[in-house]
Formats: structure tokens, C-alpha cells, sequence
């Protein structure tokens, strides 16, 4: 899709409010459920705020209709992330955010799609949403038919083998209306990627199995909205170069917060940081 | 059994263009026909069956059906959280189709043996499993799964197959399908290794004892009354060419615990003793006691 720089300059601007809110509500959540992935949710969540901020085609009253744009967040673990965007565009009731890992809750842990509008695929094991989201897009370029498929994959999940054998797939269907965004926050389940299972040099080796590479600042909307809205000829992907536990100064670049959950006194230093920003 | 069931599948998605065709770099000398004629509903998913599978699911997801196609144990255990996640839990329209069933590709070795596929199939949640013992079944249940849209996995043999009756044999819901009619016990079966029942059965006969031989197409939900009388007649004896552990035969072993019934079973199914053995499909199966001397025996032996 092409929106102009004007298209961009108002994406990026709903995108910061809609951030901002939602990473309230992530605080909130995972505070009040004693649950993990705070910091992945930070850190993924400027870029879910820029694709349903007018990027991706996908609203409450076109979700179900077979030409939308899908949006699959295969990193299921910032489920906080993703429903608290979807709440915040009213895909669903935000009261449903109050019971997330609750009994009975509609909301768990990972990203659940049955009875969730909005959501396209359960995820949570890693390495699922790329292959799933490219045969929605093989079977797209089959019918002819239009919509982009965007996959929101961790940095950490590249270890995974569906990556890569999806990765020559995409390329030898040729299918750029797949685009692929990596949240590149350094930072897996134990250490550093770098220091886990090693994935620079990143960008050439996507290079190399012939998608379009874009690098960008995964917490700039400007950036953001220009790369996923560019046009390609091959399938994409963004590097969005991010830092984990985004806009919550003592959450930042920790492993201790991708398990940990804030405290009452946590939670309210966190919320006044984001406010401020 | 495997030609049948792809000419099948060609016929249906000439008429269908919702029915895609999905391999795993599989199925020389057979598909090429599909590949030709249908080029917009074939796709080769390359040498990996993980992506493949999550792949079908998500062209499923777009309103179509899709016949994933590959051998052995590739299409299921190699790809099984595929399966469990994005085809089941999703409930989406996804065929699994399976070539080279137990010992079919018994000269190449364990690797090749498909002997777990149905305990492991049947573990999960939505998914349907079809068994043909022979090209009436294969296609009449391909013609059945072309019109349904539930996760399904067909369990296919190679090809050579002997046709076990020529009566036309429609699939229907839930049936037990009898190839044979006797009154003193039943010999129930799935796929190709029906063949050895039927032998058993002349050898029961020579005996003076009549056997009803039965194959069980449909291995999810077994009719239940057609048990209870099994179980009033005689002894039942199950055979499938799978392993013992959470086959067919603890398939009918607890569709009887749910009949308030007595009941004399043997379950004849592959211990997998020796993995690393090598030999034809015959020699395996004798080699395993899957014959029709182990049949008569284990007959005899609950009489």
C-alpha cells in the first residue's frame, strides 16, 4: 500500500497515542495477573500500535471479510500487547482486559483466537505464524485476490527452522504480499540473542534467501509507518530494531523482565514513566 | 491405492477449484497429472514438512480444502504440533494424507515404517481418521473428504493392494464394513493387512468355524452397536499394521469398555521388537506375527 507522506505523518501520530495507551494497559495487565512478558509486550507494542493505526486494512467491521489485511502476532507470548490494541480499537469490550489469566477469562497468557475478534491465529509456540500467514498469502496470489499479510515475529524465534524454510518458500512463490516484522530487541528467554544462538549478521542472511530487507527504529512511527507501507516487488521484512521493556526505564534491556510481573510500586513508577514520555 | 486416490482427487478438483493440492516433494510418477492439469491448485512445499503444514492451515483458513500429501510418517509425526496448533486447534480444512502405511516401505528401513501414526493421530483433538483397506474404500473416502470440512488424516497403503470384495462399498457415517459373514467370531481390521484376515478366515473355515471379517474405514468413533453384537457372537480379534501401543486395537479395546458387555478380544498389532529388521511388507509382517497363522492362533487361543 502507498499512503503518502501525509497518510504517514497522521498514522504515525494515531500510533503514538494509541502506544501510549497501550502500554498502559499492558502495565495494568500484567500486573493484576502476576503475568510474564511484560517487557516483550514494551517492546513489540510501537509496532502493532503503527500497523492498526491505518497501515493494516483490519477493522471491527471488516475483520471477517475475506479481503482484509491479516495481521498475525507470532511472538504469542505479548499477548498483552496485541489485546491491549485491540481493546483500545474497540475490537472487543476493554472490560475483557480486567480478567487477562483470570479464571474463566476470555484473555489468556498467549494469543488465543477463538472467541477473540481480531485475532487470526492461537500462537504462543514459536515459529507457527509465518507459515501459517504464507499460506494465506500462496492462496491469495493463487485466487488473485488483495490484502497484505503481516507476520510480528521476536528476534529469539528466528531460531526456530519453520523461519527459514518459510523464508525460502516466500521467496520462491514470489510473495510480496507477505511482510515480515522482526521485533529485534536483543533479548530471548536466558541472554542475549548474541550470545544464545548468534543471528547477525541478520540483514544479509534475510538478504540472501531474497526478501527486501528494511532496518529500521522499532519505537519511531514515522519510520515504522514508511517502511511497512512501502511497496515491494519480493516479500519483506523489517528489522525493527527495538529495546525490550520499551518506556519503563528499570524494565529496559533486562532478562529479569521477560518472566517478572510488576509489583503495586513497580506498576505505579512504570505508568507515571509512560505518561511522561 | 495411492493412484486411486489421486485420479479421485483430480476428478473432484477439476469440479472444485476450492480443493488445493499440497506435497512435500513427494509423490513421483502420481501427481504429476494433478501438476498439469491443475497448476493453480498444486503446490510443492519443498522438503519441509514443519512449514508445509502450518502453510495448509493457514490456505485452509482462506475457505479452502486442502490434501496435504507426502509418506510415511513425514505429513504427521514429523510436523505434529503443526498439526495439533494450527490445523486442530484452529479447526481448519485440512486433509492429511500419508503413503506407505505400516510396513509398506519395509526394505527401507525403520525410518520408513509408518507403525505410530494412529495413536498419535487419534490423541488429537478434531481430527478425523480414515483408513481404506483397499481402492473401493480409498475412493470412496476421498469422495467423502472432498465434500467435508473437518481436520481428517487418511491413512493410505502404496499401491498393489489387492481389492479385498468388488461390492461397492460407500463409507458411510461411522459403519463397520463387513468384506465377510460368519457366526462364531469377528475379525476386525484396518487398511491393506485385511487381506491376511480374509486368509485367516479360510483357514477358520476349514476348521469349521465361520468368522465375520470386517474392515473399520472410519477409526475415530467406532459403531458401537455393531460391537455389542460382535461381542454377543464370539471372540473379536482386532489386526492393523501399527503398533500395539494406542492403535486400533486400544481403539476397539475402549469403545467396548464403554459397552456394558462381556467380551473375549485379542489384539494382534506390531510389538516393534526389532526396529532395525529389513525385508518386503510380507516378510515384516510375518516377522512381527501380523499372518494368518498368528490370526488363527490368537482365535483359537480365546475360543
Amino acid at each position: 500500500m502507498s499512503i503518502g507522506k501525509q497518510g504517514i505523518d497522521t498514522v504515525a501520530k494515531s500510533a503514538a497515542t494509541l502506544a501510549k495507551s497501550a502500554r498502559i494497559e499492558i502495565l495494568n495487565m500484567t500486573s493484576l495477573a502476576k503475568a510474564s512478558h511484560v517487557a516483550s509486550s514494551l517492546s513489540v507494542i510501537d509496532l502493532l500500535a503503527v500497523l492498526y493505526s491505518g497501515i493494516a486494512n483490519v477493522t471491527p467491521d471488516n475483520h471477517e471479510k475475506a479481503d482484509r489485511d491479516i495481521v498475525i502476532l507470532s511472538k504469542g507470548h505479548a499477548a498483552a500487547a496485541i489485546y491491549s490494541v485491540l481493546a483500545l480499537k474497540k475490537f472487543f469490550d476493554s472490560s475483557w482486559l480486567n480478567n487477562y489469566c483470570g479464571d474463566g477469562a476470555q484473555l489468556g497468557g498467549h494469543v488465543t483466537s477463538t472467541g477473540v475478534p481480531g485475532v487470526e491465529l492461537s500462537t504462543g509456540s514459536l515459529g507457527h505464524g509465518l507459515p501459517y500467514g504464507l499460506g494465506i498469502a500462496i492462496s491469495r496470489k493463487l485466487t488473485k485476490s488483495p490484502g497484505n499479510i503481516f507476520i510480528i515475529m521476536s528476534d529469539g524465534e528466528c531460531d526456530e527452522g519453520t523461519t527459514w524454510e518459510s523464508a525460502l518458500i516466500a521467496n520462491h512463490y514470489n510473495l510480496n504480499n507477505l511482510c515480515v516484522i522482526i521485533d529485534r530487541n536483543r533479548i530471548q528467554s536466558l541472554d542475549y540473542t548474541e550470545s544464545t544462538i548468534a543471528l547477525e549478521p541478520f540483514i544479509d542472511k534475510w538478504r540472501s534467501f531474497g526478501w527486501d530487507v528494511i532496518e529500521v527504529d522499532g519505537h519511531n512511527y514515522l519510520s515504522l509507518a514508511e517502511s511497512m507501507s512501502e511497496k515491494s516487488s519480493k516479500p519483506k521484512c523489517i528489522i525493527a530494531n527495538t529495546v525490550k521493556g520499551k518506556g519503563v526505564d528499570f524494565m529496559e534491556n533486562t532478562v529479569l523482565w521477560h518472566y517478572k510481573s510488576p509489583n503495586d510500586e513497580e506498576l505505579s513508577s512504570a505508568i507515571s514513566q509512560v505518561e511522561k514520555n | 491405492m495411492r493412484n486411486t486416490f489421486i485420479q479421485t482427487l483430480l476428478e473432484n478438483a477439476k469440479k472444485d477449484p476450492n480443493i488445493i493440492f499440497v506435497t512435500g516433494d513427494l509423490g513421483f510418477g502420481v501427481i504429476e497429472d494433478f501438476q498439469k492439469q491443475l497448476p493453480n491448485q498444486f503446490i510443492n512445499a519443498g522438503v519441509s514438512e514443519q512449514s508445509m503444514m502450518g502453510m495448509a492451515a493457514g490456505i485452509a483458513s482462506t475457505g479452502k480444502r486442502v490434501f496435504v500429501y507426502s509418506i510415511g510418517n513425514f505429513p504427521t509425526l514429523r510436523c505434529l504440533e503443526q498439526i495439533r496448533n494450527d490445523v486442530c486447534l484452529m479447526n481448519n480444512s485440512v486433509v492429511i494424507v500419508s503413503v506407505g502405511a505400516g510396513y509398506s516401505y519395509g526394505s527401507q528401513g525403520y525410518t520408513h515404517h509408518a507403525l505410530e501414526d494412529i495413536a498419535v493421530m487419534r490423541a488429537l483433538p478434531n481430527m478425523n481418521i480414515y483408513i481404506p483397506a483397499d481402492a473401493v474404500e480409498s475412493k470412496s473416502l476421498t469422495n467423502y473428504l472432498c465434500k467435508d470440512k473437518n481436520p481428517s488424516y487418511l491413512r493410505l497403503g502404496k499401491s498393489g493392494e489387492p481389492t479385498l470384495s468388488n461390492n461397492s462399498r460407500g463409507v458411510i457415517d461411522n459403519k463397520i464394513i463387513d468384506i465377510k459373514n460368519g457366526d462364531d467370531g469377528t475379525i476386525l481390521f484396518v487398511g491393506p493387512i485385511g487381506k491376511r484376515a480374509l486368509l485367516a478366515a479360510e483357514i477358520l473355515h476349514k476348521m469349521n468355524i465361520g468368522v465375520s471379517v470386517a474392515s473399520v474405514p472410519f477409526a475415530t468413533e467406532i459403531d458401537l452397536d455393531y460391537l455389542r453384537f460382535a461381542a454377543a457372537k464370539g471372540p473379536i480379534i482386532t489386526l492393523e499394521e501399527h503398533s500395539k501401543r494406542g492403535g486400533f486395537g486400544s481403539i476397539i479395546l475402549e469403545s467396548l469398555h464403554q459397552l456394558d458387555v462381556t467380551y473375549k478380544l485379542k489384539i494382534i498389532a506390531s510389538t516393534q521388537q526389532n526396529l532395525s529388521e529389513i525385508g518386503s511388507q510380507d516378510y515384516l509382517q510375518i516377522k512381527n506375527s501380523l499372518d494368518e497363522k498368528s490370526i488363527v492362533d490368537a482365535f483359537n487361543s480365546i475360543r
